[in-house]
């Protein structure tokens, strides 16, 4: 499970934000005493850090000069100013991603998961002994293969990442808003289904379940 | 300055010059004078009365003729005062001098007034960054607890969100220029910014989106273009008909430009407003039937666009379409200043 330090100054947020990122299965930790947070990220080594640029009595981007001087994590900055030079000052500084208040919650997870993703090593997770080829669109049992087209794969790809949890249909959506697929309701229900139909052909039954008013879950 | 009017003005000395030859007539008269010693006065008497006021006359004309020339000509007339000659006679100077006493309080009075200004927008600004955060937090409550706020909810959040920016770009528009900065940016990725952040307005409305923008490079900084964008996206949701509606957009090429056009095929705009709509506080009969316009957005879209120097432009046939297209000038002088800075 990788794990996200938050912090952030405004109580309110905070605790949605720690609601939203364990509902998103992360291990969260949020801060709650501003004295020493360099020293605390480095105790508590989180996979990702959210960095909030306006904190009472400390610089958001001396924090993050500071933390760059002893390790790499990834830092995503967010704030309410939203200027370009924030933006590339904040970046300069080496934060990995600057996301704006207020922000679209599901944008802020795709954020956060595209951030991690490109930070860390690790493969893709392994989906019931298949063999997944992202680049072609290609899933192979070792003897049939399906060819999935780009909006399946980026489901598919979503849902298997998101294994351990239920995944709405508007954070789906987002996701494939993101890659420019701009499909309405229908179409993301009609894509839904033809990827169950595609898995079932190389012998993968109920592969996609469906959790009413919730979303789905890759079992 | 006449020399007729300075005469007029001299009326009671003209008078008072009769009234003295017809005195002297008298005098002379009285004292039985010779003709040729009289005719002599008056000769020498008239000539200098004649010298006086001409003399009284061009030297004012030179500094009034002065004043009023650079008055019309300078762009600040107030700052006259520094381009003038002093004048040689006592009423200049008097006259100087007030108008310099005038000016010192005028300014005084600018200065007070720029400084609440800037005070105000400073309050504003800062207002903003604080709003935000309640509004995030209400964003994200809504988001983890469904059971309590419904989708409704979040797009008055999203009104609020939008009316918030538009008057911090209002503010910004014309203070430093520190705010913005040009940048080589990708057109498809503020795009696709804009669409994801209008993305439940649009699945809600069942707008179709048609997005043909290839990976355009232009030079503008993204936060503004996101709103510039945004604006149009607004106004594309906001009048839009009842059903089948879509959003086009286009990046197209030539020689000198890039141009983004944002069409729809909305109620569209009426012929007598097209040329208006970029006008401050202005609805036109759209507005007046939704009764949600400020007449702002594209006020303030213009603004942006003359200051990153982008060209926009909109067409419009009423009931059928709207087109609003975004010139992007490919000036190689960026490039050059970029390249630059990099060596």
């Amino acid at each position: 499970m990788k794990s996200v330090f938050i912090i952030e100054d405004d109580i309110s947020v905070r605790e949605e934000l720690f609601i939203l990122l364990n509902n998103a299965g992360y291990n969260t930790k949020v801060l709650t005493t501003f004295d020493n947070v360099v020293q605390d990220i480095l105790d508590f080594k989180p996979d990702l850090v959210l960095l909030d640029i306006n904190i009472p009595g400390l610089n958001g981007e001396v924090v993050l000069l500071n933390l760059r001087k002893r390790s790499d994590v990834p830092v995503i900055m967010v704030t309410s100013r939203n200027t370009e030079s924030d933006e590339v000052l904040s970046m300069s500084y080496g934060a990995d991603d600057y996301i704006t208040k207020p922000y679209n919650p599901n944008v802020l997870l795709l954020r956060i998961g595209a951030v991690l993703k490109r930070t860390s090593t690790s493969n893709l997770p392994n989906y019931r002994d298949l063999d997944i080829n992202m680049q072609k669109g290609i899933i192979s049992n070792g003897k049939d293969e399906i060819i999935l087209t780009k909006n399946e794969m980026i489901i598919f790809n979503y849902l298997l990442i998101n294994q351990s949890r239920i995944v709405s249909r508007d954070e789906l959506m987002t996701e494939l808003w993101d890659n420019d697929e701009y499909i309405n309701d229908n179409a993301l229900s009609v894509n839904i289904s033809r990827l169950r139909n595609k898995l079932k052909e190389i012998g993968i039954e109920n592969p996609i379940e469906t959790r009413k008013g919730i979303g789905y879950i890759l079992t | 300055m006449k020399f007729k009017e300075h005469l007029k003005d001299r009326l009671y000395a003209l008078l008072l010059i009769s009234f003295l030859y017809l005195l002297l007539i008298l005098l002379f008269l009285a004292f039985k004078s010779n003709l040729q010693l009289i005719i002599a006065c008056f000769v020498l008497l008239t000539i200098t009365f004649i010298l006086l006021l001409l003399y009284d006359f061009f030297r004012k004309r030179k500094f009034y003729n002065d004043l009023i020339f650079k008055v019309g000509n300078l762009d600040k007339a107030y700052l006259v005062l520094e381009m003038i000659d002093k004048p040689r006679f006592y009423e200049g100077e008097l006259f100087c001098q007030i108008l310099y006493d005038i000016d010192k309080s005028m300014i005084e009075r600018v200065s007070n007034f720029e400084g609440q200004m800037n005070d105000f927008k400073e309050f504003i600004e800062m207002w903003i960054h604080e709003v935000k955060i309640p509004l995030s937090s209400l964003t994200l409550m809504a988001h983890n607890h469904k059971d309590k706020y419904d989708k409704k909810s979040l797009l008055q959040m999203k009104r609020i969100e939008n009316y918030v920016e538009q008057v911090l770009y209002y503010v910004r528009q014309d203070c430093a220029e520190s705010d913005y900065l040009i940048n080589k940016i990708n057109l498809s990725k503020v795009i696709s910014n804009v669409i994801l952040k209008n993305k439940d307005e649009l699945l809600e409305n069942k707008i179709e989106l048609l997005v043909e923008v290839k990976e355009k490079e232009v030079f503008s900084d993204s936060k503004w273009l996101e709103f510039i964008i945004n604006q149009i996206f607004n106004n594309c949701i906001k009048y839009k008909k009842e059903k089948n509606s879509f959003i086009k957009i286009q990046s197209l090429e030539d020689e000198n430009s890039v141009y983004l056009i944002i069409e729809d095929n909305g109620i569209g705009i009426k012929k007598s407003d097209l040329s208006r709509v970029f006008d401050k506080s202005f609805t036109g009969s759209n507005g007046r039937y939704s009764s949600r316009s400020t007449g702002m957005g594209l006020y303030i879209c213009k603004n942006l666009c003359k200051k990153l120097g982008h060209k926009i432009e909109i067409d419009s046939i009423q009931d059928e379409f709207t087109r609003v297209r975004i010139t992007f000038s490919k000036n190689n002088f960026y490039e050059e200043a970029l390249n630059v800075t990099k060596k």
